[in-house]
């Protein structure tokens, strides 16, 4: 009952959402890992889309709408994240060099 | 056929996402999460989400991702240090992540799936089907994300202005 009909053949739910839930890891490891802010910023980048793949193949298993309009509204707030956080990070590096995320643990200008 | 296209854009989308979190240099990072996006597009046209796919694409793996090409080459290539202060750091974030990754799978295991709407699966996904739900059922999210648009917009301005005492 999962299996959806894509094209003659039959393709399984549960791997898009294993897919979406490797990528999902992956973008947590960046988050935790990797000490350029830029980076970290990718990473967090990689965890939404894993989330919007999970919501557009829950769109299509139950043939409804709502999930890719939800996919639609998560890039938008992805976009948005995006600007703001490169704007509050190049404030930052205008200010002083940063090479490490540990250099911002203190919230002093 | 699908199977195929399936696992080929998976498999991009995999290895890409191990770039982005190997690579030293953030440029390489960045050009590994375009091919994440491409590589993700593809499936959204798999699962018949047309509009998904072209957003995906003029969006994410256009907009979003020269936005951070604009910043890298603004701030110059910086490389990463070595290790930060604490000492098991990866050690520990990979345990946890391994832990998550883990949960996630168990939960597909168990998982059980509602009976369809059943759409008609020869427009779902166009722009026009998209169009009918984003202007009626949806039309105060709708709004409320321009809003945000608005205030991200200012937001970036403000954060980004010449500052007085710099002048």
């Amino acid at each position: 009952m999962s299996s959806l009909s894509i094209g003659g053949s039959q393709l399984d739910t549960s791997w898009f959402l294993l897919l979406s839930a490797v990528l999902f890891v992956l973008g947590a490891i960046g988050v935790l890992v990797r000490r350029n802010p830029l980076v970290i910023l990718i990473s967090i980048e990689l965890m939404l889309n894993a989330a919007n793949l999970t919501l557009v193949a829950f769109s299509r298993q139950l043939q409804n709408y709502e999930g890719q309009l939800f996919a639609l509204m998560s890039m938008t707030v992805a976009a948005a994240e995006a600007v703001v956080g490169l704007a509050i990070l190049v404030d930052i590096f205008r200010t002083r060099d940063v090479e490490d995320i540990d250099d911002l643990s203190e919230l002093k200008g | 056929m699908a199977i195929a296209v399936f696992v080929i854009a998976a498999a991009m989308a995999v290895l890409g996402g191990i770039g982005v979190v190997t690579f030293h240099q953030p440029i390489r990072s960045v050009l590994s999460l375009v091919v994440v996006m491409l590589a993700l597009s593809v499936l959204y046209l798999l699962l018949s989400a047309q509009f998904v796919f072209a957003v995906q694409i003029i969006v994410y793996a256009g907009a979003v991702m020269v936005l951070f090409l604009f910043v890298i080459t603004l701030l110059g290539p910086a490389r990463e240090l070595g290790r930060g202060r604490l000492r098991f750091q990866s050690w520990l974030s990979a345990l946890f992540v391994l832990a998550l990754l883990g949960l996630m799978w168990a939960m597909l295991q168990g998982v059980q799936y509602r009976q369809p709407d059943k759409a008609d699966l020869s427009i779902f996904g166009t722009v026009q089907w998209i169009a009918v739900y984003l202007f009626t059922n949806f039309l105060y999210p709708f709004e409320l994300t321009s809003i945000l648009l608005l205030v991200a917009a200012v937001g970036a301005i403000y954060l980004s202005r010449k500052r007085i005492d710099d002048l």
